[in-house]
């Protein structure tokens, strides 16, 4: 399948720090249309025909979740844009604030219409700091040409934590309380921001939003695949000849994406997902990127034969021990012991029983962790486990040899 | 049984068909039922904090276990409370606490009152398998009224909660991130009488030795020791 321009249709093309650019470009057409000639439900309507799922990771109908927070009886509502692109190796994220920023604000404003919110925020990841003038810049332009009807952005930048990213963290942030995940039920369509309806939707998630509109449902969900709508923006590094953004329809292989574009060679794995995501063998590259077979937020690190999968695993672990919010106690002491279990394999002393614990411990984890964090963060772990147990032999075999 | 009126929610709890009020948590309806789940960072004079999963139930169609104690019920629900899978869980969360326990229950004052052994000792959770490790912070025994000892800390947060909530006061906070979190005052320091007023309702509501009042030793009689399966 060849290279999809949905998305990214904007980047490269437009000047992101001028308004006129955009508009050459049909740029607030949507938003046009969706508040001339729809109603807020109609709108709600569309998004939910589109079949578009969210990029953030989870998948979750977008039009579902608009029509939540439409229902929900408040006066006040938040649109929050979730921009903290924390998850490791990911960067289309920034790509698009960088190349696009007219269109997420569009896609905002057109969202805070459909669901009756009259303030939107955009979570800024500490690190895009450098980003924040631009789409400030981009905010007022907007606003003094009288596109926004009376919708009002905010830019709120975050202090650096990995949870962040966590819809009910980010919120707590927002609050200007410690990055801390809440309970689910309530949900943020019905309690979110200061208890009040909130859509959250990613930044890649918000940028289908004006094209569903401007060109009908009708043409979205003739891309993709029967439950995974449109194209999908990924973020390729590690061994590759050529790493960067792509924009593919879903459903495309793996390979297309890893070999072809990327130009990978002699490939050992690729982690999809970041840290949180799923480790896929060289002999699985063959996978279709959907919902329905391996996605993850759009990261995709590739290893090459060089690298020991015992050392990913390991430094993986260690990343999510370290940015564990330490609330529930199966993510806040289970990273942990994972990864004392890890530097016990690493200097050979580790036992078949280790094993065996770091499977008794990842299944409790994924089934009692609060948040996402918790509960995916054994997924690498499993992964190497099941298709590269091989390199964790190696560093075992002198106590194997020993006891059997 | 009352009769199903409106906003009476049926569910089936271990197989049998129970009856509670909108709003009701989970582990509210199991309580009213006479089925006990085992909490730890629950108390039932403060609202849901779910920080310790010990009380997680299996719920038909959900995709993880839930925690009872800020789950509310939906009608239909089929909940199991005792299977195999959410003792596992529950004991392995247990093992996953006194991992990082300090290994002093022999001495220390809390003795038969502590809901962690409690806990532990309903599940028979042995000791862990791993040895990780521990929290090591110096005794706080600044103030006249209350001594911290935060290596027995299983941050719960009950006394966060307790402070806020019952006390009116805003005294204590966590700071730190994943493992080295930790209960605090102000900036991380002692808790002193200058920012508290000794109240002790922290310290009735703290399920460890973590929090106790300052007595001179040998003045008061301490409660039997518990035997610990181990």
């Amino acid at each position: 399948m060849p290279e999809a321009n949905i998305v990214l249709k904007n980047c490269g093309v437009i000047d992101p720090a001028r308004l006129d650019s955009y508009l050459a470009e049909g740029g607030f057409e949507a938003l046009e249309k969706a508040s001339g000639a729809m109603t807020p439900a109609e709108v709600v309507a569309e998004v939910k025909a589109s079949g578009l799922r969210g990029r953030g990771g989870a998948g979750f109908p977008v039009g579902l979740k608009w029509g939540f927070t439409r229902q929900a009886p408040a006066e006040i509502k938040y649109v929050i844009c979730n921009a903290d692109e924390g998850e490791v190796g990911t960067f289309k994220d920034r790509y698009i604030l960088e190349g696009d920023p007219f269109g997420l604000i569009e896609a905002m404003a057109i969202a805070g219409y459909a669901v009756g919110a009259g303030r939107g925020f955009i979570y800024l990841r500490a690190e895009y700091h450098f980003l924040k003038d631009k789409l400030a810049g981009a905010i007022t332009q907007a606003k003094e040409k009288g596109l926004l009807g009376g919708f009002e952005i905010e830019i709120y930048e975050g202090a650096g934590a990995y949870v962040c990213g966590e819809e009910m963290a980010l919120m707590e942030s927002l609050e200007g309380k410690r990055g801390e995940v809440r309970y689910k039920p309530p949900f943020p369509p019905s309690r979110g921001l200061w208890g009040q309806p909130t859509v959250i939707n990613n930044v890649e998630t918000l940028m289908s939003i004006p094209r569903i509109i401007k060109n009908g449902a009708g043409w979205f969900t003739a891309i993709g695949t029967e439950k995974s709508k449109g194209s999908k923006v990924f973020s390729v590094s590690g061994d590759v000849g050529k790493p960067g953004v792509y924009e593919l329809e879903m459903g495309s292989p793996l390979r297309e994406l890893v070999e072809d574009l990327a130009q990978a060679q002699d490939t050992k794995a690729v982690q999809m997902g970041g840290a949180t995501g799923r480790l896929l063998p060289g002999a699985m590259l063959d996978t279709s990127l959907d919902f329905e077979n391996v996605l993850g937020a759009g990261s995709v690190i590739v290893y090459n034969s060089s690298r020991d999968m015992v050392d990913i695993v390991h430094r993986n672990l260690e990343f999510l021990a370290e940015e564990s919010c330490g609330k529930c106690a199966p993510c806040r002491e289970g990273t942990q012991l994972m990864v004392v279990v890890f530097k016990r394999i690493l200097a050979g002393k580790a036992k078949e029983r280790d094993i065996e614990f770091l499977k008794e411990l990842a299944t409790t984890m994924s089934l009692t962790s609060l948040c996402g964090l918790g509960q995916a963060a054994p997924s690498t772990l499993l992964d190497s486990l099941s298709h590269f147990e091989d390199a964790y032999r190696a560093r075992m075999k002198d106590i194997a040899g020993a006891v059997t | 049984m009352a009769k199903p009126g409106k906003g009476t929610i049926t569910v089936t709890i271990n197989g049998s068909a129970a009856m509670g009020s909108e709003g009701m948590t989970l582990l509210e309806l199991a309580r009213q039922s006479g089925i006990e789940i085992p909490t730890l960072c629950h108390h039932e004079e403060l609202s849901a904090i779910g920080s310790c999963r010990i009380c997680v139930v299996e719920v038909e169609g959900a995709r993880t276990l839930v925690a009872s104690c800020h789950t509310p019920i939906a009608p239909g629900m089929v909940i199991q409370t005792h299977s195999e899978k959410v003792l596992a869980a529950r004991r392995m969360i247990t093992e996953l606490l006194l991992a990082s326990h300090p290994d002093s229950c022999l001495v220390c004052d809390k003795a038969n009152r502590c809901q962690l052994r409690h806990v532990a000792t309903d599940l028979e959770a042995a000791q862990p398998q791993v040895r990780g490790r521990k929290r090591c912070y110096p005794i706080e025994d600044v103030s006249p009224y209350i001594k911290r000892d935060l290596s027995k800390c299983v941050l719960c947060r009950r006394c966060v909660a307790a402070c806020r909530e019952m006390a009116g006061q805003n005294v204590l906070h966590m700071a730190y991130r994943g493992f080295n979190s930790k209960v605090v005052v102000d900036t991380d320091r002692p808790l002193d009488k200058e920012v508290c007023r000794d109240c002790d309702i922290c310290v009735n509501v703290c399920p460890t030795g973590a929090l106790s009042l300052v007595e001179e030793s040998g003045s008061k009689k301490k409660g039997k020791p518990l035997f610990i399966k181990g």
